[in-house]
């Protein structure tokens, strides 16, 4: 998100080296942390998508193409992988959203405890699903 | 301007465009990925994985897929062109033109791959 980059400071002769750089905070790893796994969720997700989707149709993708699938250790990496880079993108995504557009403190609050606790709860699933499962 | 409204609003036509689409496609694709971790977690239970897989397969969820393509691609697309303008920064003077370029890739490969999901139902194989 543009309206989020971190400022650059105007440069300035006399100013110590350090100063130069905002200092690395949380927001600025979230900042680079939304391109780093944006960048590898567009190979991640849109290949996903098109094997599921294009490559063939949603109604073969049954229980037995995700078993010949995840019988290969390589896949469930990959899919854990997506999960989690897409839930924690689109989570970091939503925590913007919601300091941008709920502006009551208790409110905002009470709907991020609410999010976290969803998405962690189904990264947990999810991940538990990929790991456990057996054909 | 008051606070409410001077944080989410900015002269920029393409620009207040190409941040309001990004917000909605990519809350649309959360949203998707939250259910998605439930459907896949029901291949515990095959019969009833196998159940909810037909069900995607109606006309109505082909939609409904068509248009999680499109709001995939946009806020692939539009994300790139972010981290482009982040990172070059010469790239900000094509801001516009990347914009089309965006939006027109969205429309183009939408189409073809939301030809390829409808066409059981253009071909009167399914309703």
């Amino acid at each position: 998100m543009t309206t989020t980059s971190p400022q650059r400071p105007l440069p300035s002769a006399n100013r110590p080296k350090m100063e130069r750089r905002p200092r690395a905070n949380f927001e600025t790893w979230s900042w680079y942390f939304m391109r780093v796994s944006g960048l590898i969720l567009i190979f991640l997700a849109l290949l996903h998508f098109s094997i599921t989707h294009i490559l063939y149709d949603v109604t073969d993708t049954d229980a037995k193409f995700v078993a010949a699938r995840w019988d290969n250790p390589l896949w469930r990496a990959y899919d854990w992988l997506l999960l989690a880079l897409g839930l924690f993108h689109g989570l970091n995504g939503l925590r913007f959203i919601m300091d941008d557009y709920v502006r009551n403190p208790k409110r905002r609050a009470v709907v991020k405890a609410v999010l976290y606790t969803i998405t962690g709860a189904l990264f947990a699933y999810g991940t538990l699903t990929i790991v456990t499962f057996k054909a | 301007m008051s606070p409410a409204t001077s944080s989410t609003v900015y002269k920029g036509k393409s620009g207040q465009w190409a941040f309001v689409l990004h917000r909605v496609t990519g809350f649309l694709v959360f949203m998707f990925l939250l259910l998605h971790v439930v459907d896949v977690s029901l291949v515990n239970t095959p019969r009833l994985y196998n159940q909810v897989h037909q069900l995607y397969g109606n006309v109505l969820l082909r939609l409904f897929e068509v248009g999680l393509l499109a709001s995939l691609l946009f806020h692939a697309f539009n994300g790139l062109r972010i981290v482009m303008i982040d990172f070059f920064p010469n790239a900000l003077r094509n801001e516009k033109v990347m914009f089309r370029i965006v939006v027109f890739f969205t429309l183009v490969l939408s189409a073809i791959g939301g030809y390829i999901i409808l066409r059981p139902f253009i071909e009167g194989r399914i309703l």
